[in-house]
């Protein structure tokens, strides 16, 4: 396989994860912020945090409201990492890899490319956003069952399964940051008051919160939540399970052995972490180390496979 | 629905139209399209110039135009109605293609060696020294099979009472074969019970003849060579169909910066497991921008060393590099020649007759008729920079006037034909449109040309330039055998 075809399946794979994590974290934030009582110190600043752009959005902004902060997620050209920007990024991805996976991949993200353009005026209003998004959510997940039910597990599906599984874990840490507001000794009376929702919201970002549920039996408490997220072996958008599924890819793929060496000591780093014991600010610099990581390990996959080191 | 005919206002002008004869009466050849298509009614027809079109943008069929807001990927333009060639009058102009293609490659291979047409008087030998294509890097070479044009797209154009002229031949790297294919999967989607009917020759198994031509040229026997598609990148206004023709023959789709050559002289490509050799490169790029060794040394899409390796005989590069001397306008007016000269036989398919600047006295003759004529510069294609005197202002004439006497070597003039037109869907109704065709013939170790190929249509009222970067749209092509 091509070095090239294997980096644009890996970002192709990328884009598409970036392209459904931020629909669903906007969904999952308006839901929440409509819920919340006024005078909460949650908004949508915390979102353009999380997803990392908020310098960039304050260059351009002056008030974040939730038009700007939608239409700069959503539909801006100029943020990289908006959804249409990162769809069309994964279009122009698939476009170049067409002879490596089924021709309903192709046209699935296509299509779905297609409508987003075509009613990107939608994400202005509340109830038609809901439903954009909602759909793009899909498009997504009809792709990854293209590919799941009709690819081979040859080289190609798993630079797919690579990137996906990276940008992932990589996404749910940065989801985890919501814990270090959310668990903060000065926070208000207010945001004590309205905690188990917010914990739920987080889940639920993650498509997490029903296999959660069956999990854990309790009452739904941050520390869990937290430790869920990062150690569980078995929920695809946990941390652990993210690198043990790159595990398993890096295996199968020639010259993996500095790799190998590279994510072993990663997997049990996280299961030694302690959340428990951890405050806020220690969380923080765990989580920031992590995306370090993620980082590191993005450099090493580049280097050992790709054309551009 | 309304029962009058589709055909009511339909009115062909001067020009030689496809499908109604002068009369009015449709062609025979035709007799079965046009019925059909006055069963559907107009409402209909356009329900379905919809679904093709609503196909077209879902299966992403496009093609790049470059604009001042950066590259716009625009969907194919396609028309309903398809354009038909009788069978038998098909099989007489397939086999002059393949007569054409063989002394154009026996004029390629004798021009960078021993140059006996130009040493027999037949070519002025400064016409080569000041082509544009001509690259002195490839004296010597000897191409397998002595073919350097492996793939060729010439362009046919049907004038006066019905008759087949080549326009020019296209032998550097020619495009729209993948279109050709795609207009057909659209038009089994729209028409079915139409083409299940009637008996009209498949085009989907140019991949295949182009697999096995390019397997052909393999400098060493093995196997299964390894063949690459070298493609300038997906800014390139052709992406589309390097894609498409890499991912059906099963070849790897490549750019420069994927091919590395070594110092014994073969080419390799970067793949996850390390360097893989490669045998045969299909090549899209152009011969300057193929090795900054040799040519443009800031080329960032060839690949260094490229020249040395094919030298040395460790890989093919189809078209081979220089194969596009052939391809200058000037050297078209002497195609007939060569048919005579190298193969001894009649030229089959006639040229337009071309005046060219080069000479003082034809140079001269095409200042005084500008307005009247077609002026081509002799190495440019995609339809820029040409003058269609008929349809030109004062102004445009009075600049081709400065750059002809500026530089006569660089001019052709032909008579302004009148190109034959076909019933085109245009808004509401059916009007005529002027159309050519580009077959491709493909030469190896055998010869192959497509059944028809892409006929390409002017979608002004009126215009004679049918190129797609210029505006204009293609059609499927059905060459059809009436004999049961």
């Amino acid at each position: 396989m091509l070095s090239r075809s294997a980096e644009r399946l890996y970002w192709l794979a990328r884009y598409l994860e970036r392209t459904e994590n931020t629909a669903r974290l906007v969904s999952a934030t308006m839901n929440l912020i409509y819920d919340l009582p006024f005078g909460v110190e949650l908004g949508w600043h915390n979102l353009l945090n999380i997803c990392g752009v908020e310098a960039a959005f304050n260059q351009r902004y002056k008030t974040c409201s939730e038009q700007n902060a939608i239409h700069f997620l959503l539909t801006d050209m100029n943020n990289p990492g908006s959804l249409l920007a990162s769809l069309t990024i994964a279009r122009e991805n698939i476009r170049t890899s067409r002879e490596m996976m089924p021709d309903e991949a192709w046209e699935q993200v296509n299509e779905m490319y297609l409508y987003a353009k075509n009613n990107l005026d939608q994400v202005l209003h509340r109830r038609e956003r809901a439903l954009f998004l909602q759909e793009i959510m899909r498009g997504c997940q009809r792709f990854t069952g293209f590919i799941a039910g009709a690819m081979s597990r040859n080289a190609s599906y798993r630079f797919i399964s690579l990137g996906r599984n990276v940008e992932r874990a990589d996404m749910t840490t940065r989801i985890m940051d919501f814990g270090t507001i959310l668990l903060a000794e000065n926070r208000s009376h207010m945001m004590r008051e309205y905690e188990t929702m917010l914990w739920i919201n987080v889940l639920k970002s993650l498509s997490a919160l029903l296999m959660y549920r069956k999990q854990i039996r309790q009452r739904i408490k941050g520390k869990e939540v937290l430790s869920y997220l990062l150690k569980n072996p078995e929920f695809p958008g946990a941390v652990h399970h993210c690198l043990l599924e790159i595990n398993d890819c890096i295996q199968q793929l020639p010259n993996c052995k500095e790799l190998a060496d590279f994510i072993d000591p990663m997997i049990v780093e996280i299961l030694e972490i302690n959340i428990g014991e951890t405050t806020p600010a220690q969380l923080r610099i765990t989580l920031d180390t992590l995306q370090a990581q993620f980082n590191d390990l993005h450099q090493q996959i580049s280097a050992t496979w790709f054309l551009s080191p | 629905m309304s029962t009058h005919s589709i055909w009511s206002n339909y009115h062909t002008h001067k020009a030689f139209d496809e499908m109604i004869d002068h009369q009015g009466t449709t062609r025979d050849t035709c007799a079965t399209l046009g019925q059909y298509l006055q069963t559907l009614g107009m409402e209909t027809i356009k329900g379905r110039l919809s679904a093709a079109e609503a196909a077209i943008l879902e299966m992403g069929i496009t093609f790049t135009v470059y604009s001042d807001e950066g590259n716009i990927d625009r969907a194919w333009p396609y028309d309903i109605i398809p354009r038909l060639i009788d069978f038998h009058e098909w099989k007489s102009i397939e086999v002059g293609l393949k007569q054409r293609l063989k002394a154009l490659n026996c004029f390629i291979n004798d021009v960078y060696n021993e140059q006996h047409f130009i040493r027999d008087g037949f070519l002025p030998p400064d016409l080569i020294e000041s082509s544009g294509n001509f690259r002195k890097e490839c004296i010597g070479m000897q191409p397998k099979f002595g073919t350097w044009a492996n793939i060729c797209g010439s362009d046919l154009v049907r004038a006066d009472e019905g008759k087949v002229y080549v326009l020019e031949d296209n032998l550097r790297v020619p495009s729209g074969v993948s279109y050709m294919i795609e207009n057909r999967v659209i038009t089994k989607r729209v028409f079915p019970e139409l083409l299940q009917n009637l008996d009209i020759l498949p085009v989907d198994d140019y991949p295949t003849q182009l697999l096995e031509m390019l397997s052909s040229l393999a400098p060493h026997s093995t196997e299964r060579p390894q063949i690459a598609v070298l493609t300038p990148g997906i800014y390139n206004s052709a992406y589309f169909e390097h894609a498409f023709l890499a991912q059906q023959m099963g070849a790897e789709l490549v750019e420069g910066s994927d091919l590395i050559v070594k110092n014994d002289d073969c080419v390799y490509m970067r793949t996850v497991g390390g360097l893989e050799k490669v045998d045969v490169i299909y090549r899209r790029i152009d011969d300057l921008f193929l090795d900054p060794e040799v040519f443009y040394k800031d080329s960032a899409l060839g690949v260094k060393g490229l020249m040395r390796a094919w030298k040395a005989g460790n890989v093919a590069l189809a078209n081979a590099p220089g194969a596009g001397v052939a391809d200058d306008k000037v050297i078209y007016a002497y195609v007939p020649q060569m048919i005579k000269y190298y193969l001894n036989e009649e030229p089959i398919l006639p040229n337009v007759p071309t005046y060219l600047c080069s000479d003082p006295e034809q140079c001269q003759y095409v200042l005084q008729h500008l307005s009247e004529l077609v002026v081509k510069p002799a190495n440019e294609s995609g339809g820029y920079g040409m003058l269609v005197g008929p349809h030109a202002t004062q102004k445009e004439i009075q600049q081709f006037h400065k750059l002809i006497t500026h530089n006569p070597r660089n001019y052709i003039a032909q008579p302004t034909l009148a190109l034959s037109t076909c019933p085109t869907l245009c808004g509401d109704e059916l009007q005529p449109r002027h159309i050519d065709l580009r077959p491709f013939i493909l030469q190896g170790e055998h010869s192959f040309v497509t059944a028809g190929g892409l006929t390409r249509v002017a979608l002004r009222s009126g215009s004679l330039v049918v190129n797609s970067s210029q505006g204009g749209g293609s059609k499927d092509t059905w060459i059809i055998n009436r004999e049961q």
